[in-house]
Order: C-alpha cells, then sequence, then structure tokens
C-alpha cells in the first residue's frame, strides 16, 4: 500500500441535495476513470448500485445454507429425540411421525435462515458497535447525498472539484481522513472473529459431549429446584397440622371392611383342621337384623363376586369366564355343613381354588357371613342333585 | 436527455408511466424536504414529553400495576385464584393469549407482507406497526407461562439435554409447536424490527446531545454510516427477512389454531381453523393498529405522516377480512350441521342459543355487523369514526377467542361434567395488566426510538401514490 501522504491527495468526497444529482456524478466519475469508492445516503437510492457496479449481492446464497442447516438441525433433533433416544408412544402415533414434525421444521428453518443471515450480514459488512465513526459527513444519514473517490492517475483535484460543482456538488474536499484504511484491533478483523469462534468450539464440543458421558441416570445430579425433584411427603404415624385429630394417619370412613387382627384363633389350616372348627366352634352371634345387614353387606361385596350374590353361582365372574365353579353355598352339602366348618373356609380358604379371608375380613365379621350364608339357605328353594334337576325339568 | 423516458420515480416506476396511470398523489403531506422530515421524525425522542403523556403513563403503569399484583397473588395462591374448573381447562388466560397474539399479525403483515407487495404507503407505520407486534408478543407469551402455575419450570418445554434420564419433549404436540412457533415469531421479529430501525438509531446517534446517549446508540447503530455498498445489502437481508417473515407470520396461527384443531372438542376440532385463525388475527391486528394510529398521529401531530389515505387503506384491510371472519362463522355453522355428528351441532347451538349467547352476538355484532360501516367512504376518512369501530372490533376479536373456548368447553360430552365458567377478580386484573404492559412500553416506544422510519419515509417523498 501506498503511504497515507498519496492517500491524502488522491481520495476526494463530494456532497450532494439530490439522490438524482449523486447518481450523475458517480455515471460522470466513473466515466472519466476515477474509481469511485461508495456513496453515502440517507436512503437506498436506486440504480446507485449499478451506477457504481456493484454486484448483486450473495447474501442469499447465506440464508439458503442456513435454513438448510435449521431443516437439517431440527429434522434431526427431531427424528432422534422422539424416535431413537425417548421413544414414547403418545396418542397412537408412530415414533417417526414426519407430518408432525412439519411445524418445528419449518419454524427452526425460519430462525436459523433468518438469524443466519443477519449475522452473515453484519459479517461481511463489518457491522458492529463503533464509538467513532470516521470523518463523517455532518449531513450524512440526514439529508446529504455523499460520494467518495479516488483520482484517476495525473489528474489534479481542483480540476474534478469544479467538475462536481457543475454537476450540483455543495460541497467537494480531499479526505482529511483514511476511512478505508482497516485500523482497529485484531478482533476487528473476520480473522480475529473466526479465531474468537474457533476458541469457543472446543468448550461447545464439550457442553454437547455431557450428557452423552453422563448415562448414569439412577444418580442424582444437580438439583435445579426444590419442587418435583423432593416433593413434601407425609409419613403414616406422622403428626399433622391440618389433618383432623393432628394426626397423618385416619380413621377409615364408616363401612369400610377391617384388617385389624384380632386374638388367635386356635386353629390352623387343612382339612383335618377344618372338621375339628366344625365340631369345636360355635357361632358366637345370634341372627338380628343388623348382623343380617352387615353379613349382606360384606358377602355381596366379597364372597358374591364368585358365589354369587344369592348363593347360587349365578353372576359369578369365575363361572361367567369359564374357568371352574365354585361350590354352591345353597348346595345339601354345605347346609348340612356346621357353622364352624364354614368358618373356617372363610378363615383358611377352601379344599381346592379358594383362598382364605381371615386376613381381610375381621372375625366377627366372618361369623356373620355365616348368618347370611344361613339365610340364604333358608331363602332358597330345596335343591336336589344337578343331574336329577335336569331330568326332572319338563 | 436521451434517455428521459426511462427516468425512474423513487419507487421504480418509470415515470412516464405513473404518469399515465394517474399516479399523482403524494404519500406524505406537506411537500416536505429530507432534513425536514428528520427534525420532525426525531424530535419526539429529543424533547421532554408533555404533560399528557405522563398522564398516560400514569394510568397505563396503573394498569401494569394491577396486573403485577394479579400475577404475583397467582404465582403465589395458586391457579386456584382463578375461575378455572375441571371442564373449563382454558378460558380467559387462552383468550387474551391467542387475542394477543392476534394484534401481533398485522405488524407483520404491514411491514412484511406489505413491503413483498411493494406497499409503499406502509413505510410511515411499518415501524410502529412492529413494536406493536413485539409489545403484542410479549403479552400474548405472558399467559401460556403463568398458565403453567409453576412458571419458573417453563424451560421444561425447551428440547435441552437434561440428566433426568433419556426425556425429551414430545414433538408430536401442538402445545410444543406453539411454543417453538412464538419464540420463533418473536425472534424474527424483533431482528426484523431492529434491521429496519439501525440507519434510524446512526442518525439518532449523529444528533444525540449527550455523552452517554451517543455511546448507547453507537453501540446499537453498528456504525452505520449509510454506506451504499451496506445499503445494497441491507435491501438484500431486509427483503429475505420479508420474505421469511410472511409465510412466518402464517404459520403462527396456523399453529396456535391447532391447539384447538388438534383436539377432539368439538366446536374446536374443525379444519377451518388455520384460515379463520389468520384472517382473524389480521382483522383484529389492524383494528389495533388503527386505534393505536389515530392516537398516536394526534397526540404527536403527525397527521401529515400517517395521512387519512393510509387510515383508508387499512380501513379497507378491516372490511375485507372482517367479512372474511363473517363468512367463516357462517361456515363453521354449515360445517357443523352437514357433519350429522349431534355433539357438533349441540355446541353451535348452543354457542348461539346456550348461556354464553351473549358473548356470541356481542362477537358477531362487533366482528361482522360493525365494519360494514366501512363501506362507505366518509366513514373510511373519519378519525374519529373509525376509531370507535375499531375498539368495537378489538372487542369483538377478543371475545371470539372467549366465544370459542369457553362455550366449546363448558358442555363435555358428558352431561354430568357440564359447568359454567366465569371470570374471577384476578383473572380480569391480570388482562388489565397485559393492556397496561401493552400502552406502557408502547409510550416508552414513542418517546426513546422514532415513531416513523425515517429512512424509509425519505425514499418516499417524492413518491406518488399507486
Amino acid at each position: 500500500m501506498s503511504s497515507t501522504e498519496h492517500l491524502h491527495r488522491s481520495r476526494f468526497r463530494a456532497s450532494f441535495a439530490d439522490p438524482e444529482q449523486l447518481l450523475h456524478a458517480v455515471a460522470h466519475l466513473r466515466a472519466a476513470g476515477h474509481r469511485v469508492l461508495d456513496a453515502y445516503t440517507p436512503f437506498p437510492v436506486h440504480g446507485m448500485d449499478e451506477a457504481m457496479g456493484l454486484r448483486p449481492s450473495r447474501l442469499p446464497r447465506a440464508c439458503l445454507a442456513f435454513a438448510a442447516l435449521g431443516l437439517a438441525l431440527a429434522a434431526g433433533l427431531q427424528i432422534w429425540t422422539s424416535a431413537v433416544d425417548y421413544p414414547l408412544i403418545t396418542g397412537g402415533k408412530p415414533l417417526l411421525a414426519i407430518p408432525a414434525f412439519i411445524p418445528v421444521a419449518f419454524e427452526l428453518t425460519v430462525l436459523l435462515a433468518g438469524l443466519g443471515v443477519v449475522a452473515s450480514f453484519f459479517l461481511v459488512a463489518r457491522m458492529r458497535p463503533r464509538l467513532h465513526i470516521p470523518d463523517l459527513h455532518p449531513g450524512a444519514n440526514d439529508d446529504r447525498f455523499i460520494l467518495a473517490a479516488e483520482l484517476a492517475a495525473d489528474v489534479q483535484f481542483p480540476a474534478v472539484a469544479g467538475e462536481l460543482a457543475a454537476l450540483g456538488a455543495l460541497d467537494a474536499s480531499l479526505l482529511v481522513e483514511d476511512r478505508f484504511q482497516r485500523h482497529g484491533s485484531f478482533w476487528d478483523r473476520p480473522a480475529g472473529v473466526g479465531a474468537l469462534l474457533l476458541a469457543c468450539l472446543p468448550a461447545f464440543l464439550l457442553l454437547l459431549l455431557v450428557p452423552l458421558l453422563n448415562r448414569d441416570f439412577q444418580r442424582r445430579n444437580l438439583a435445579w429446584d426444590g419442587g418435583m425433584g423432593a416433593p413434601l411427603s407425609a409419613q403414616a404415624y406422622d403428626a399433622s397440622g391440618v389433618l383432623p385429630g393432628g394426626k397423618v394417619l385416619q380413621a377409615p370412613p364408616p363401612d369400610t371392611l377391617s384388617r385389624r387382627g384380632e386374638p388367635p384363633l386356635a386353629f390352623g389350616p387343612g382339612k383335618a383342621e377344618a372338621e375339628r372348627a366344625g365340631r369345636e366352634l360355635q357361632n358366637p352371634y345370634q341372627p338380628t337384623q343388623a348382623r343380617f345387614n352387615r353379613g349382606k353387606l360384606v358377602f355381596d361385596r366379597v364372597c358374591a363376586t364368585c358365589h354369587g350374590r344369592e348363593g347360587d353361582n349365578n353372576g359369578s365372574v369365575i363361572v361367567a369366564r369359564g374357568a371352574f365353579a365354585p361350590t354352591l353355598l345353597v348346595s345339601p352339602v354345605v347346609r348340612d355343613m356346621p357353622d364352624g366348618r364354614i368358618f373356617h373356609v372363610a378363615t383358611f380358604g377352601g379344599p381346592t381354588k379358594m383362598k382364605g379371608y381371615g386376613d381381610l375380613l375381621s372375625r366377627e365379621d366372618r361369623w356373620q357371613v355365616v348368618l347370611y350364608i344361613r339365610e340364604l339357605q333358608k331363602a332358597a328353594k330345596p335343591m336336589v342333585a344337578p343331574a336329577q334337576a335336569t331330568g326332572a325339568q319338563p | 436527455m436521451a434517455h428521459d423516458a426511462d427516468v425512474l420515480t423513487a419507487s421504480g416506476i418509470p415515470a412516464a408511466e405513473a404518469e399515465r396511470y394517474g399516479h399523482n398523489l403524494p404519500l406524505i403531506d406537506g411537500n416536505k424536504g429530507y432534513h425536514q422530515v428528520t427534525e420532525e421524525v426525531f424530535a419526539p425522542t429529543e424533547q421532554r414529553p408533555p404533560l399528557r403523556w405522563w398522564l398516560a403513563l400514569a394510568v397505563t403503569l396503573s394498569m401494569l400495576t394491577l396486573g403485577a399484583w394479579a400475577v404475583v397473588q397467582t404465582l403465589t395462591r395458586g391457579i386456584g385464584t382463578w375461575g378455572l374448573n375441571r371442564t373449563v381447562g382454558w378460558a380467559f388466560d387462552i383468550t387474551n393469549f391467542v387475542f394477543w397474539v392476534g394484534i401481533g399479525h398485522a405488524g407483520t403483515l404491514i411491514s412484511a407482507i406489505l413491503f413483498l407487495f411493494r406497499q409503499r404507503w406502509r413505510t410511515s407505520i411499518n415501524r410502529a406497526a412492529e413494536a406493536m407486534t413485539l409489545f403484542a408478543v410479549m403479552c400474548a407469551g405472558t399467559f401460556p407461562i403463568i398458565h403453567m402455575g409453576r412458571p419458573w419450570l417453563a424451560f421444561w418445554a425447551t428440547p435441552y439435554p437434561n440428566t433426568r434420564g433419556s426425556l425429551w419433549v414430545n414433538f408430536k404436540s401442538p402445545l410444543l409447536w406453539d411454543v417453538v412457533a412464538i419464540s420463533t415469531y418473536f425472534i424474527i421479529s424483533l431482528t426484523f424490527w431492529y434491521i429496519g430501525l439501525i440507519p434510524d438509531l446512526a442518525t439518532q446517534r449523529d444528533r444525540a446531545k449527550t455523552k452517554l446517549k451517543r455511546t448507547i446508540l453507537s453501540i446499537f447503530s453498528l456504525g452505520w454510516n449509510g454506506s451504499n455498498r451496506t445499503w445494497s445489502r441491507y435491501e438484500t437481508v431486509y427483503m429475505l427477512l420479508a420474505g421469511l417473515s410472511t409465510p412466518l407470520v402464517v404459520s403462527v396461527h396456523t399453529i396456535v389454531s391447532m391447539d384447538f384443531a388438534t383436539s377432539v372438542i368439538p366446536g374446536w376440532h374443525a379444519t377451518i381453523f388455520p384460515p379463520y385463525f389468520v384472517v382473524g388475527a389480521v382483522f383484529s391486528g389492524f383494528a389495533m393498529v388503527l386505534t393505536l394510529m389515530i392516537i398516536a398521529r394526534s397526540v404527536m401531530g403527525l397527521e401529515e405522516y400517517i395521512t387519512t389515505r393510509h387510515l383508508e387503506a387499512m380501513t379497507k384491510v378491516v372490511l375485507a377480512t372482517g367479512m372474511i371472519v363473517g363468512m367463516a362463522y357462517a361456515t363453521e355453522f354449515f360445517t357443523a350441521w352437514y357433519s350429522g355428528n349431534p355433539y357438533e351441532r349441540y355446541v353451535f347451538l348452543n354457542r348461539a342459543l346456550g348461556p354464553y349467547q351473549w358473548a356470541y352476538w356481542t362477537m358477531v355484532g362487533c366482528n361482522v355487523l360493525s365494519p360494514q360501516f366501512f363501506w362507505f367512504r366518509k366513514v373510511r376518512t373519519t378519525p374519529w369514526m373509525i376509531f370507535i369501530l375499531t375498539i368495537f372490533v378489538n372487542i369483538g376479536m377478543w371475545f371470539e377467542r372467549f366465544v370459542i373456548i369457553v362455550t366449546s368447553l363448558h358442555r363435555d360430552y358428558l352431561p354430568s361434567s357440564w359447568a359454567m365458567y366465569r371470570p374471577t377478580f384476578i383473572e380480569v386484573a391480570i388482562l388489565i395488566g397485559s393492556f397496561g404492559l401493552f400502552f406502557t412500553l408502547f409510550l416508552v416506544f414513542t418517546r426513546v426510538l422514532p415513531m416513523i422510519a425515517a429512512s424509509e419515509v425519505k425514499g418516499v417523498l417524492k413518491h406518488v401514490e399507486h
């Protein structure tokens, strides 16, 4: 590059009040062999690019590239998260639901294209915060249309200034300071910006690796919040400030079937014990309306599921499912069983399939169920063996 | 000169052709020079605000404070402070959200779509309309976030690598599309607005009197010096952003409508929703731009920049979109009847004749009937009449979203779930607060930044009406 002394003598500027005059002046200077460096206008003057001989900007290509990047990122992110890393079926939709990915893909395409082209623009037009604009014309960005140019070889400035004045220039002067020479820190240059980005790259890559390396999801990591991670929970025997009685554990509501333990029963499971229970145990309760009601409630909730509400297997779930038929409670066999034997079955379960309900029903409830079964047997029609019954029907 | 016939006007139309079509009305009144435009546009940013500005700010700040109080109540006491119930789980919050997003759409339409259509009259209003877009989207964004109940966890809606196991957001959910669409819309609108502002920020920087102001403006004007090499790239970028924003603005309200349309709620599950919502958004947005501009031009003395011709052009948009919206209402009823689906039919009969019929008929009256006055040129060119009618349109479009959301929800499939919704004072206060936020930001904007895009207006000073 030549010395600054030389530049001062060859570079000049002129300002006009009208964009048309500026266009003519630029065309005139170029025709005369001068080099027009730039024009400075308060708004884009149409035809100036052609007058200055500028090529169309290549920024649309940057825009397209960023759009493609956005589309690829959006597609990759959605496909990988939804179909590979976290294959959660929602609403019966396929994991790789391309139509459902279109909206986000479109938005991210637009986002990256827009931000990318603006960033490219700032980069190529060297737009960045500047506290001082060198040699700004006082009318720039207001009402003056200014050109900056370099004199052709062996032409003197005063001659050109005269021509410009004839074209309507309001002022014309040699540039007192070279505004085209790059001066500024390292970070002002494209190489500096590139170096800065490169310096950040390892950190970005490391950030990307963190979730991939740390895959022990059982281990608690950084707690982001105190809410969902550690919910407040009450233990059964804790004191409570809000619940009645000041305790967390509350008495069950009425008609709940009790699971409370009673003193141990002097019988164990098995056929021999069942027969002993039949001999030794008596129903300690007499039938009353209240006991009938309680017995019916327990029977309907617990026993009727398999035995039917009338004890006749009618409506039995397991019969309906074709599993097997439970013992008919209204049959002569059960009718003839002693109370203690039925109580033993209710407690420890039957000889074949039935489970015992000693752990679910209170002793009193089991005896009341026995009372209720007796009432069912009284209400039922006298029964005969099934084979005979079929034959007796007309 | 030999090529006289090729002389272009500032808009790029050959002068001879402009003459032939009788394009002889200037876009800006007052026969202004470039410097006069600079002085007039930047004056409000350089003078002390008048008393009425302070009074207006006091009112809007009070509204904002009320809203802030209500938001604090919501956050500390929970969503139970709202009138929602298990049947009507979306009501005021989502109504306000859709309303404000819709308001925003006019700004983008004016800045991007009218730019692509070379409607040069947009230059006087695009800066303020874009600012309105940003403020409206800010208001809109607050509602889904406070509706979350625990807004400090709002970042859970973003797909970020986390340590909670293999866990990602559901990209098949319209609510997530919504998050992405609204965020993209805000970011791109902000970028577009900022790019448009840079030349004016440079002018403001050159005129700054104090060092602080000059420093701040130097940072944001990015060393702008009006270079034609930069202008050339700037125009390319501006055109590209306009091209990107145009499908973006359509996609945003389309996706908002999909929040509803992809559900199975009768009254929501309709393919008409995307166009219906987009047109509704343009309709309400233009009404809001008119409301704001009529106040601003008279308060700030900008009648020569925002002329009655600008107002008239916008009222025509309001009239056209208002009739499309009316058509959509009728189409919804036809579709409900034609579907043969008893739930669908019931919802629409219930809308017009049920317990919320007052809201429905308010909506029809404001949105379908009130724009019809714009058939009269006298109405289209009389600011106070436009002002009253656009207020009606704003009310009507708010009620449109309320009707769509609440009447569709309050009659569930199961009659045992039927319920009514009424807002609590907290919800009303948040709505008032959002208006407070919107107008506060707008008032501050008119005093801090040039409300008219001076660099664009200078470009059309010698331009005549198409």
